[in-house]
């Protein structure tokens, strides 16, 4: 059986106590759903976990302003199901009910999907597309960052050791066209496109790379899927070569921008 | 050194409050089996793909092989084995009987508790809504298709007794 290593556990009840302890071996902890697998797997080996889930000031899901933002111990499913994400951004709810399965969604934070940056992420995906913003605590204070620059590349991000993820923000706009795609035939996927477009449009492509890889054109009909599918950073492995992967890139942007033409 | 390696917990376990003194390293799985005795909890995958260590915890299903059973203190388990009323099986159980919805019955515990909370959500699921909650649930003696009967056949019992 999977054991896991030997850790102690830490329980602080306010971001300030939590921002005194996180540092490379106290390692924030809330879901656990891919902290605990890598710990299990000798990949992660912190001394201690400091669990954030006694932190009641991030479990809200509130409007503020044109925005909502999402506390970092707010699972998918709460999320999903929360009317506030049901009214303002069905189209992020659409996306978290299709993540992982069930019990991961029910377990694990949109926070910790985004900090643990597995690049076949949904959730990165999406909220790149959407324009999601992450807030970041340290004891100097707050800072805001665009998921985007967030998230660097495969398992890692721009949070620094000693600071902690405590909102989502995500843009509220009515106007916003927006179809996220996936091929999936494992526990991950092994492509997801998010096309989103008011105005503007912006295209990311998720998993087939080590990160979400963003590109934006002024309408709909500069989007060429035959180039952008020889364009993309492709990453062959056991769900497909890179040749497959790039046809696949090449199918669902075609799907997703028939998708969008739909939601007019 | 600042922070616990042990912690005393009170979950109540299948409608029964317990205190259990346990390593903040242990998994509920390994609470449930090697603590309690509750076998009907499976190990398989232990990476939360495959749904044979499933229980409800809370009302809300959780992969017990990878969640730690420091995090049920003052909450509700539910486990495959809460579920029976005395000699009776619940309609869910019977259900998977009735319409021989199991082969190895390895997988069954999971998939009845995935069930559990599927027709709390929804009382009358629909064959697609059925299909992507087993999104996680994996049965490799491939029995899908009498596993979806069971949790319709599930769905309608349940549905009588309620109006």
């Amino acid at each position: 059986m999977g054991v896991l290593p030997p850790f102690r556990l830490l329980r602080p009840t306010t971001v300030s106590e939590a921002l005194g302890w996180v540092n490379d071996d106290r390692m924030a902890y809330a879901g656990g759903t891919e902290l605990l697998l890598a710990m299990k797997e000798g990949l992660l080996r912190p001394t201690h976990l400091v669990d954030l889930k006694g932190i009641d000031s991030l479990r809200q899901v509130r409007c503020a302003g044109r925005e909502v933002a999402i506390g970092a111990l707010v699972t998918h499913t709460r999320a999903a199901d929360h009317p506030i994400v049901r009214d303002r951004l069905p189209d992020l709810g659409e996306v978290l009910n299709r993540v992982g399965n069930p019990r991961v969604r029910a377990t694990g934070t949109l926070a910790g999907n985004l900090c643990f940056a597995e690049p076949r992420s949904d959730v990165a995906t999406a909220l790149v597309a959407l324009g999601g913003e992450v807030e970041i605590a340290s004891t100097f204070g707050c800072r805001r960052m665009a998921v985007e620059d967030f998230v660097v590349g495969p398992y890692s991000t721009a949070l620094a050791t000693e600071e902690l993820v405590t909102h989502i923000f995500v843009p509220v706009r009515a106007d916003l066209r927006f179809v996220y795609l996936k091929h999936q035939t494992t526990e991950r996927p092994t492509l997801g496109v998010a096309l989103a477009a008011n105005g503007h449009v912006s295209l990311v492509v998720g998993a087939v790379g080590f990160a979400p890889q963003v590109f934006r054109w002024d309408s709909l009909s500069d989007l060429d899927p035959s180039e952008i599918a020889g364009q993309v950073e492709v990453v062959p492995d056991l769900t497909g070569s890179e040749e497959y992967k790039r046809h696949l890139v090449e199918v669902y942007l075609r799907r997703a921008m028939v998708g969008l033409d739909g939601r007019s | 050194m600042i922070g616990a390696d042990i912690m005393e917990i009170s979950p109540e376990i299948n409608g029964r409050q317990a205190v259990l003194t346990v390593p903040v390293r242990m998994t509920l799985a390994e609470m449930l089996r090697d603590r309690l005795g509750l076998y009907g909890v499976k190990l398989s995958c232990e990476m939360q793909v495959c749904g044979v260590c499933t229980v409800l915890v809370g009302g809300q299903p959780v992969s017990s092989c990878t969640f730690l059973a420091v995090d049920t203190d003052g909450r509700r388990v539910l486990t495959v084995e809460g579920l029976a009323d005395g000699g009776r099986l619940h309609p869910i159980q019977q259900a998977f009987v009735d319409r021989f919805a199991l082969q190895c019955g390895f997988c069954t515990p999971g998939f009845i508790m995935m069930t559990k909370h599927l027709l709390e959500r929804s009382s009358q699921p629909d064959r697609e809504q059925i299909v992507a909650h087993f999104d996680g649930n994996l049965c490799r003696c491939t029995g899908y298709a009498p596993i979806i009967e069971a949790v319709q056949d599930a769905a309608g019992k349940l549905g009588e007794v309620g109006s």
